[in-house]
């Protein structure tokens, strides 16, 4: 039967901005969300602050989920996950389950929004001994630490004298698979690497990088503040290894601009990891048929033009689930993502 | 932190040898020094921060290593050098107010001109060498010019009753304010090479000439005339300049003029941004300038013949402004074809004199395969050019001697544009 319902699968940013514009241009959406609580990943990986605002990340997704529960358009399924899909553009039949219990949801149309995942450290390779050393984190934990306002060094509880950041982890790796760029880590390491100078003063922060990759205004509003105010350590060069030397952690790589080796004992190490396809937006590919590129995100058309209609009639995909992506992206692919559903349902409305 | 391993370099491990040759290359003395640690052991950022701490030198620590200023820095192209590379050796704990590197920069400003990040070289370096100075720890060839211009007035350590000895039997007369008791239009800052160094002194004889020639109302102070202060005060003597300064100023304040007409660039410099600080505000021109805007005045007749290539002055070029008015000189006089060197004008090659180069010979030898002004005089016998026309009195010896060492005696000979003006003007000119 058709169905002018949008059903938005996912309530992170993208999820959440595409449900609040569908809604608002009047159609009826389901958002279905499998954790209990909405925000996605900038609730559920405890960030402390968005990148390139330094928002409170709380206070932005307590924003956005307000923004869809106020509408009474919206109906948010949280705890539930999509079982199958069968139908096509304009007559969906999407079978959730919830609490061991399957629901029929029909809807005309619908939005992926179903992210991204951090890379794993110890995935293929036991990169930098991340499940070994306890003092060698991700820029995850270390986000997890900055929001409870206790930036420590694990092993000893106390505040770091030295950290550094090792870039480009699970990105820009052709061994590991995942030749992209993960676009958005530079900019989050050296806004950690702000915040870590601000509760720790005393601390020395060092980014260890190939390239930085600042784009737009994270140049000025956040890497150049990062280096001339607070006084962080950019060296061109990435970590190769990470080893224990007489029980102190040491970084060892080359210096590239002194072209000389480096060997520089550590207190914490802070993989900035990059971003992977969700598990959730590998299984969604998989129940709409839609293709998907070698790394396992989504395919949109990829005429430039269009970054958010998928390889299926009717379904599109919005935000990371569609390729590395930052806050900005994904807010201005879900607003398009919504655009092109209402309006197509709107269109076959009329024709039929 | 790191108490297990060494962030500093044991000079002992430091293998550096005398004389040697590679392959036919002489690479003696620093040119070949080895470490036996190559290895970073550590990041002693202390360093850096002792350097960003100082009033100026703040955009030290701004360096992202675009290395832009590197491919323009005149000290790189004949050593190893540029501040990007500054940022990094500080970085990796180098005590720059120790350091060769504090005293090679010349204060050139080609770095700022192309520096995307606006690393302040001209405020770093004065500022880092003024902790020096402080200390104590300036080169001692340096420290010995500080003292004979404090002591002097000139860092020549010439009798200051000597600075209008150029104007003894001289064919036109060149008047002292102080016997005039009167107002002039021009007073006329000669400046300390000018006044003493013997080819200096030719090139006043020629500029005396043509002022004459011009029928300007002009006076010199003669010897009440101190160093203007400009290079002490890049060079880190921030004391030793205010002091000048102050001299100066009190001495100018004396006398009424229209026009202060400096020689010197530098001294141009210091009128136009440094003195006004301090109290002492004046027309100030530089003599180049001056005299471009009487061209027609002139009446150049007398033909000069040759090809003239024209060297820029930092503290003219890049410093103030100044390009057109030394070249529209050039190119008026008779029978000249100005041929431009490959660095010109924006981009001109420093002659290392200054932020005081000029008194730093010894450590420029000692870091540098040759000095620089052995490099622009090599850039201008490329240009094909028979002359090479300065219009900063720092340059007339600096280049004459870099012409000898460079074997190009007879091939190219250094013209102040006052004794091409004489030239043309059928003048004397010695």
């Amino acid at each position: 039967m058709r169905s002018d319902r949008v059903v938005v699968v996912g309530a992170g940013p993208a999820g959440l901005e595409a449900a609040r514009l569908a809604a608002e241009l009047g159609s009826p959406v389901t958002l279905v969300e499998k954790n209990e609580v909405a925000g996605g990943m900038p609730i559920h990986a405890h960030y402390a602050t968005l990148t390139h605002h330094f928002r409170s990340a709380e206070g932005a997704m307590r924003e956005m989920i307000d923004a869809v529960t106020s509408n009474e358009l919206v109906e948010i399924r949280t705890g539930t996950e999509i079982t199958s899909v069968s139908g096509s553009v304009g007559e969906f039949t999407i079978t959730v389950a919830s609490n061991g219990t399957t629901e029929v949801v029909e809807a005309g149309a619908i939005i992926l929004a179903t992210g991204f995942q951090h890379f794993d450290p110890s995935r293929e390779t036991q990169q930098y001994q991340y499940y070994e050393f306890p003092d060698v984190i991700t820029i995850v934990d270390a986000e997890k630490m900055l929001k409870e306002e206790n930036f420590v060094t694990p092993t000893t509880g106390k505040p770091p004298e030295r950290v550094a950041f090792i870039q480009c982890v699970g990105s820009r790796d052709r061994q590991i698979g995942n030749e992209y760029c993960s676009k958005v880590c530079c900019g989050i390491s050296s806004k950690q690497a702000i915040e870590i100078r601000k509760m720790v003063p005393n601390a020395r922060v060092f980014i260890f990088y190939i390239d930085m990759r600042m784009y737009g205004y994270w140049e000025n509003e956040i890497y150049w503040p990062a280096q001339e105010e607070y006084k962080v350590n950019y060296v061109k060069g990435i970590i190769t290894e990470i080893l224990s030397k007489n029980g102190r952690l040491v970084i060892r790589g080359e210096d590239t601009t002194m072209g000389r080796p480096m060997e520089i004992p550590i207190d914490i190490a802070i993989l900035s990891v990059g971003m992977e396809p969700s598990a959730g937006t590998r299984t969604m590919a998989k129940i709409l048929g839609l293709t998907s590129n070698k790394y396992g995100f989504i395919e949109t058309d990829r005429d430039i033009l269009d970054t958010v209609t998928t390889t299926v009639p009717g379904v599109y995909a919005a935000g990371a689930a569609t390729g590395p992506a930052d806050l900005d992206d994904s807010i201005a692919s879900a607003g398009a993502a919504a655009a092109k559903a209402v309006s197509l349902l709107r269109t076959t409305a009329v024709t039929v | 932190m790191g108490t297990e391993v060494s962030p500093k370099i044991d000079p002992s491990r430091v293998m550096e040898h005398e004389h040697y040759e590679l392959e036919g290359v002489d690479i003696s003395g620093h040119w070949n020094r080895m470490f036996e640690q190559r290895v970073i052991f550590d990041y002693d950022i202390e360093q850096l921060d002792r350097v960003t701490a100082l009033d100026g030198g703040e955009s030290m620590g701004w360096c992202y290593q675009c290395s832009q200023c590197t491919a323009v820095c005149p000290v790189d192209h004949v050593g190893d050098y540029g501040p990007r590379k500054i940022y990094r050796k500080l970085q990796v704990g180098m005590d720059f107010f120790t350091s060769d590197d504090l005293w090679l920069c010349t204060t050139c400003a080609n770095c700022l001109r192309v520096c995307p990040k606006e690393v302040d070289m001209l405020q770093i370096i004065p500022a880092a060498r003024k902790e020096a100075v402080l200390e104590g720890a300036v080169p001692s060839e340096l420290q010995e010019v500080f003292e004979k211009t404090a002591r002097y007035g000139n860092p020549l350590g010439k009798n200051p009753k000597r600075r209008v000895a150029w104007t003894k039997g001289l064919d036109v007369e060149v008047p002292i304010i102080a016997d005039l008791d009167r107002k002039v239009d021009v007073l006329w800052w000669v400046s300390d090479y000018p006044s003493y160094h013997p080819r200096g002194m030719e090139a006043s004889r020629s500029l005396a000439r043509v002022l004459t020639h011009l029928g300007v109302d002009f006076a010199i102070l003669g010897a009440e005339e101190r160093h203007d202060g400009d290079s002490m005060l890049r060079a880190g003597e921030e004391g030793l300049f205010e002091m000048l300064a102050d001299q100066n100023i009190e001495t100018l304040n004396k006398y009424e003029f229209d026009l202060l007409l400096t020689t010197d660039p530098h001294a141009y410099n210091a009128f136009l941004h440094e003195y006004p600080q301090r109290g002492g505000t004046y027309k100030v021109e530089h003599y180049s300038t001056y005299l471009a805007e009487r061209i027609e005045e002139l009446g150049l007749s007398h033909d000069v013949g040759g090809r003239v290539t024209f060297h820029d002055p930092c503290y003219l070029g890049r410093q103030n402004g100044v390009y057109d008015e030394p070249r529209a000189l050039i190119e008026a006089l008779p029978g000249v074809e100005l041929v431009e060197m490959w660095r010109n004008r924006q981009n001109g090659y420093c002659c290392g004199g200054g932020g005081g180069g000029m008194w730093l010979d010894g450590l420029a030898a000692e870091n540098q395969s040759m000095r620089l002004s052995e490099k622009r005089v090599l850039e201008a016998v490329e240009t094909g050019a028979d002359t090479l026309c300065v219009v900063c009195p720092y340059e007339v010896s600096r280049f004459e001697d870099a012409v000898k060492s460079t074997n190009n005696d007879g091939a190219l000979v250094v013209r102040d544009i006052s004794e091409l003006l004489a030239t043309a003007l059928g003048l004397a000119t010695n």
